[in-house]
């Protein structure tokens, strides 16, 4: 009777003490967030997160760069909370996962960069570079580059295309510029984070954005695509931007108003659920390879102070963090007013 | 039955490392399964590799969800696998033979064990150092004086990479064993007239050759799975088959690397159920590669052991 009293007592005691101490716990409010994913939107991540963390005492914050897919994955099982992509999620995906949200942070684009001496300006169109990639232009006068670059005297040479080796929202733009503007593209590679590239003698993979700048600086007479993020040492490295010919037919090199006139034209037609593509968008001025960068998050966070410290982050990263204070290093743009709108009601329905 | 304490902890312990490539193999082969079922015997007789498209909705094939347009074939890559760690044998074993008997013969006394250190340091260096070298200057130099189209990147330099990599394994291998030969059989064959030449090749170098081949082999074992410094320099040949030693290739262990993360985007979970499917078919490679060395060392590596 005396040992059941006693644990009775110990019992009752160890219970006031977890709950006094969950009750100390939930007074700091430290709830960690972890963010996981694309290497395009690292970068802006810990910009965002080291301010962000300065001016709001408590949140404790971790990025993690290890690539789209993995971000899209690691959400989804709720291993962090913030998985950043390139790419929004797909229909199956989003079928399988209801609450699973792709929030636009920011808006990101794509350069193809070339490596020929010699030439800097140089337009390309879609149905070239899927000629180019798919192994059918193989010179740089082919006729069909010719075309499109009057009075450019092109070399005799063979064009070595070069591509992303791992998987990479990078390749997801550039291969669903290709789709839309290339039947035969769309109905043969399609569009996604790999491809699986035709075999051209001599093409080449690149591991990351800096392995196909390496790749394109090393050869003469290639060319690749890199985000955006890297076009200051693309520049460094002596490579041309190709202009890009868009829906309207028009060349045009990726600019802050080319890319704002794409971002633009999208902001009008983006769905609540804001999965959609900004690639060969329409407008006479607008550049093709333009895309949002995603947050996946799920709408059903297991526990309420979670949920409103990623409220909180992300209404900070669409709002303050669109500053160019922190877009500026990137290159990145802000989203349009309408965009910010639907993501800030994508934002408030986690819970 | 009297409960040993002592033998029974030690003997759980020793049991933990087996259990633990059983629970690794095991964990292969189920999950990929499907995967087996799926790919077939083509798998690796096969040359296209392609995800499929991972956006649209997948369809059934034989009562098994795949992405549309998926299709498995990793000859390309158990090739590139194959002969970029054979070429790499092929350079690093005249280099590690001149290297250990220049070690063993031809140093003075006193400065032999920092210049063996040295050796062995080369073993420990990260393999992405390797990589970066390959990229800033390896890539550079094939491109100027040696491929014709002006590409580095490929077969060769990987080749090259991995041949530096594993240099010091068989130099150190085969230095150890050179060190263990009796002085006196050294000595005998200097007494009947051997010049410097015949002593290593005629009296030393047949004592060590079993030595030499286990070093060999669990080189190619490295060889065989490195990841990152032949990501970093092999182009990423893929769907084409390797014609020369400029050709862009991909090995296995890069491979899965390099396609795991689109892997990951995909619904039905097929695209990384074969990447492990893949993984199995390396481990299965460097196993073969590993039991060989085993063979080939067993009972042959101690010299002295043999001349009693």
């Amino acid at each position: 009777m005396k040992i059941l009293t006693n644990l009775l007592r110990s019992g009752v005691a160890a219970l006031a003490i977890a709950s006094a101490a969950g009750a100390a716990h939930a007074q700091t409010v430290d709830v960690p967030l972890t963010e996981s994913g694309s290497s395009l939107l690292y970068p802006l991540f810990n910009l965002w997160v080291a301010s962000y963390s300065a001016s709001h005492p408590g949140a404790d914050i971790t990025t993690t760069s290890t690539g789209s897919g993995a971000g899209i994955a690691q959400s989804i099982k709720g291993l962090v909370q913030i998985g950043a992509s390139d790419a929004y999620l797909s229909d199956t995906m989003v079928k399988k996962n209801p609450t699973m949200m792709s929030i636009p942070l920011a808006i990101s684009s794509q350069a193809v960069n070339y490596n020929l001496p010699g030439i800097s300006h140089l337009n390309l169109s879609g149905p070239i570079l899927a000629g180019i990639y798919e192994g059918k232009i193989t010179q740089w006068n082919d006729p069909a580059i010719v075309a499109a670059n009057p009075g450019v005297s092109l070399p005799n040479h063979v064009i070595i295309p070069v591509h992303r080796l791992d998987g990479s929202g990078d390749t997801f733009i550039f291969s669903q510029y290709l789709a839309f503007s290339t039947p035969e593209w769309a109905s043969t590679l399609h569009y996604g984070t790999t491809i699986s590239w035709p075999a051209v003698p001599g093409a080449l993979g690149g591991n990351g954005n800096s392995g196909v700048l390496a790749a394109v600086k090393a050869n003469p007479y290639s060319l690749g695509y890199i985000g955006v993020s890297y076009a200051d040492k693309a520049a460094a490295a002596g490579l041309g931007v190709a202009a890009l010919q868009n829906k309207h037919g028009e060349y045009v090199l990726p600019t802050d108003e080319t890319i704002a006139a794409a971002a633009q034209s999208v902001a009008t037609t983006t769905p609540a659920d804001e999965r959609v593509s900004m690639i060969f968008a329409e407008g006479a001025n607008a550049y093709p390879i333009v895309n949002y960068e995603y947050a996946i998050v799920n709408s059903t966070q297991p526990a309420p102070a979670l949920a409103s410290a990623i409220h909180d982050f992300l209404t900070w990263a669409i709002n303050e963090g669109n500053s160019p204070t922190f877009l500026k290093p990137v290159h990145f743009l802000p989203l349009p007013a309408a965009v910010k709108t639907l993501s800030q009601a994508q934002i408030d329905k986690i819970q | 039955m009297k409960i040993r304490p002592f033998r029974l902890s030690v003997l759980s312990l020793s049991l933990l490392i087996p259990a633990a490539l059983v629970a690794v193999v095991l964990f292969l082969v189920v999950y990929s399964g499907q995967a087996m079922l799926f790919n077939g015997l083509h798998f690796v007789t096969d040359i296209n590799w392609n995800l499929g498209d991972l956006y649209s909705d997948p369809v059934t094939v034989n009562g098994i969800s795949v992405p549309s347009g998926a299709n498995y074939g990793i000859l390309v890559f158990i090739v590139g696998t194959l002969l970029s760690s054979l070429i790499a044998i092929l350079i690093a074993v005249p280099l590690s033979v001149g290297a250990a008997i220049f070690l063993a013969e031809a140093v003075p006394h006193r400065i032999r064990p920092v210049l063996s250190m040295l050796v062995e340091l080369v073993a420990v260096v990260p393999s992405v150092v390797f990589g970066l070298w390959g990229i800033a200057v390896l890539i550079p130099f094939i491109g100027h004086y040696l491929s014709p189209t002006g590409n580095g990147y490929g077969l060769l330099a990987a080749a090259i990479v991995l041949a530096l990599m594993v240099t010091p394994i068989i130099a150190s291998t085969l230095l150890d064993a050179l060190m263990q030969v009796p002085k006196e059989n050294r000595e005998s064959a200097f007494a009947l007239g051997a010049t410097h030449f015949e002593v290593v090749s005629k009296a030393m170098m047949p004592m060590v050759r079993t030595t030499l081949i286990g070093g060999i082999v669990l080189a190619l074992g490295r060889a065989l799975g490195e990841t990152m410094a032949v990501l970093m320099v092999s182009g990423g040949g893929i769907n084409i088959l390797p014609d020369s030693p400029f050709s862009p290739i991909s090995t296995i262990a890069s491979f899965i690397v390099s396609q795991l993360d689109s892997a990951e985007a995909d619904p039905t979970n097929m695209s990384v159920r074969t990447l492990s499917e893949l993984a199995l078919v390396l481990f299965f490679i460097t196993l073969a590669v590993n039991a060989t060395a085993k063979l080939l060392t067993s009972g042959a590596f101690n010299v002295r052991k043999r001349q009693s």
